[in-house]
């Protein structure tokens, strides 16, 4: 509470409070404790509401992950019961085991990272100059590439899904790599949100750092290089990031272009995790302990992110 | 701004520009082009039809345009109001300086955002399941046995569904945004309004709200348009069912699952590309119109603060 309003608080009980007879202040005085009183009550009622409700957002934010942490524990004995089974009889590691012998997980997570890490690489090194361009220099077209970007931003791409196939079919991707098609189609669908976020943040560095950089004698490459990019580096970041997680969760695209073959080994794992869950002669209990260790790696970087997540985006978005 | 020689300027561009025309623009512009056309996987041709297409999609009255867009534009006010409600609600908890433990509970109610969606959505959609789902299980505890709501095979419970679950994993944004705008809120104006007797919901409407409106408009919009085109954690879950009728769409295909599973077609079907192209291409101008109105608002906001 700052000095004011103690004074006007003061200020407001002491006008409370009449200085006629012992009787009426004495009167009042009561009216004020109990009204404190009430008041008092009425903000315990009110915290006690609040922790009530947190508790149960809490419940409703973490029960599908504590279930199906459980359920990857559980076995596959009680799963494909009517009764509610919170808590695994029996913890054991089979389920862990079975996804990591059994089904073929590290080829899923193999080419899940080569999409992801493919379209992220593409991605940014082809924004991050772009958005240097269009942020550093002046020219013919300059305009028009920017409304052209933005007329982009508002296509999602799964619009174009029948144009995207026969894009890869005629590049020879489809049948050859179609993991690489599918990793250049994320990296251009993500380019245009990553070049407006780079660019914004590139329009809040000074210009005279590269002014002064060149000189000294700089060439442009590396004033680039040297001075503006380092400087970039949390826009950098929360870009890669974007393009990495668009990628390791997308299903639309590689559902519709990849073919699983007997194994289903050539699948990204979200189709991977797809196919295992809809198919109800596998127990559950394998889609569980699969997804806890796809889910793992993403959320810890997630996490370990995310400081990244707010000055890279933010500022970026802000100026954009 | 740094002065270069063109070709620099075009060395820049170049990587970037060519990734766009080829992946970016030409799928649209083939798309364009193929909503002129009478294409279907069975005729395999080309021919003009100029806007026929067109008139049979927005003026035939067998069209599924109206009620395909009726579905999304509910699924959209559903989620977000419930968005608004949920995370206006978390920060003006996790915002309460007498409530103890803030840290903890900051970190609990942020998980779900946290984690990958698409793998929650089918966790999710486990949850639902009628015999073996936990939510049934919980219910038959507390109403016997035959308890158990029909997540996933009646409509309207379908589309309840994918509201609870979107609002699982869209709720942490909003209570971000409106977390990190109550904190910039001036606790004197409080003090003050309280010592002129002010109540917390008074409080609340004539002080916190209009403060907040401005992080607030942005973040809605964002999301509404984002919800528009919600494709994968609904069709993971529902696939855009349940269909209850033959000539009727799902009671979850929301346009891009309408859009998806027409490309994938039925096993044995025609598929209809031309059809499909003229009706990406009105979502593409809807989704074009609302993403600059939104724009332009968000610029008018920005002037007035200035």
């Amino acid at each position: 509470m700052s000095d004011q309003s103690i004074k006007r608080t003061l200020h407001a009980s002491s006008g409370a409070i009449p200085a006629v007879g012992q009787s009426i202040k004495i009167q009042k005085r009561e009216e004020v404790k109990t009204g404190v009183l009430r008041r008092r009550l009425q903000s315990g009622l009110g915290l006690s509401v609040i922790y009530l409700f947190l508790i149960v957002m809490t419940i409703f934010a973490l029960f599908p992950i504590y279930y199906v942490v459980q359920a990857s524990l559980a076995g596959g004995q009680n799963l494909y019961t009517t009764d509610l089974h919170l808590l695994p009889a029996h913890p054991t590691l089979d389920n862990y085991v079975y996804a990591f012998t059994q089904e073929p997980i590290l080829a899923w997570l193999g080419n899940t990272f080569l999409v992801s890490g493919l379209a992220t690489a593409i991605g940014l090194v082809f924004s991050m100059t772009g958005a240097y361009a269009l942020s550093r220099f002046r020219f013919k077209g300059r305009e028009v590439t920017l409304n052209l970007l933005l007329a982009l931003q508002a296509f999602p791409g799964l619009l174009a899904i029948t144009a995207y196939y026969y894009l890869l079919q005629y590049l020879n991707l489809l049948n050859t790599a179609p993991l690489l098609g599918l990793a250049l189609v994320h990296a251009a669908g993500a380019l245009v949100f990553s070049c407006w976020n780079i660019k914004g943040y590139f329009d809040t560095l000074p210009v005279e750092l590269e002014q002064a950089a060149l000189i000294d004698g700089a060439t442009h490459t590396q004033a680039f290089w040297r001075v503006t990019l380092p400087l970039a580096i949390p826009a950098l970041a929360a870009s890669a990031l974007f393009i990495f997680v668009g990628g390791w969760s997308e299903f639309a695209l590689a559902n519709y272009i990849l073919n699983s073959n007997d194994t289903g080994s050539n699948l990204t794992f979200m189709l991977g995790l797809y196919r295992l869950q809809g198919d109800f002669r596998t127990p559950w209990g394998y889609f569980a302990a699969t997804s806890v260790i796809i889910s793992l790696p993403l959320t810890i970087l997630f996490l370990y992110a995310q400081r990244f997540f707010k000055s890279g985006l933010t500022i970026g978005s802000v100026k954009g | 701004m740094l002065k270069v020689k063109r070709s620099t300027i075009f060395l820049y561009m170049l990587p970037m520009l060519i990734t766009i025309a080829l992946i970016n623009l030409t799928p649209v512009l083939y798309t364009l082009y193929l909503s002129f056309t009478n294409n279907t996987l069975f005729n395999g041709e080309y021919n003009f039809v100029a806007l026929g297409n067109y008139g049979k999609l927005l003026f035939s009255t067998d069209s599924e345009l109206l009620y395909v867009l009726g579905l999304t534009v509910l699924y959209v006010i559903a989620c977000v109001s419930l968005f608004l409600i949920v995370g206006m609600l978390t920060a003006l908890a996790l915002n309460n300086q007498k409530v103890k433990g803030l840290l903890f509970w900051r970190v609990v109610l942020l998980v779900p955002w946290a984690t990958p969606y698409a793998i929650t959505a089918l966790v999710w959609k486990f949850l639902f399941n009628f015999d073996f789902g936990p939510i049934n299980q919980i219910g038959r505890v507390f109403f016997g046995k035959d308890f158990g709501i029909p997540w996933t095979t009646n409509p309207v419970w379908a589309f309840i569904a994918v509201v609870i679950v979107n609002i699982w994993l869209s709720y942490p944004f909003f209570t971000i945004v409106i977390l990190g705008a109550l904190q910039s809120v001036p606790q004197e104006l409080h003090e003050a309004a309280r010592v002129d007797g002010a109540t917390s919901w008074q409080r609340f409407r004539s002080i916190t709200f209009p403060l907040l409106r401005p992080a607030i408009t942005p973040a809605t919009i964002l999301s509404a348009i984002t919800t528009f085109q919600m494709f994968g954690t609904v069709y993971l879950i529902t696939q855009g069912g349940p269909i209850t009728s033959a000539d009727k769409p799902g009671a979850t295909s929301f346009v891009m699952i309408y859009m998806y599973n027409k490309v994938l077609g039925a096993a044995g079907a025609n598929i209809h590309y031309a059809q499909i192209a003229t009706f990406a291409i009105t979502i593409f101008i809807i989704l074009g119109t609302l993403t600059f109105l939104a724009r332009s608002l968000g610029q008018r906001n920005k002037e007035a603060l200035a």
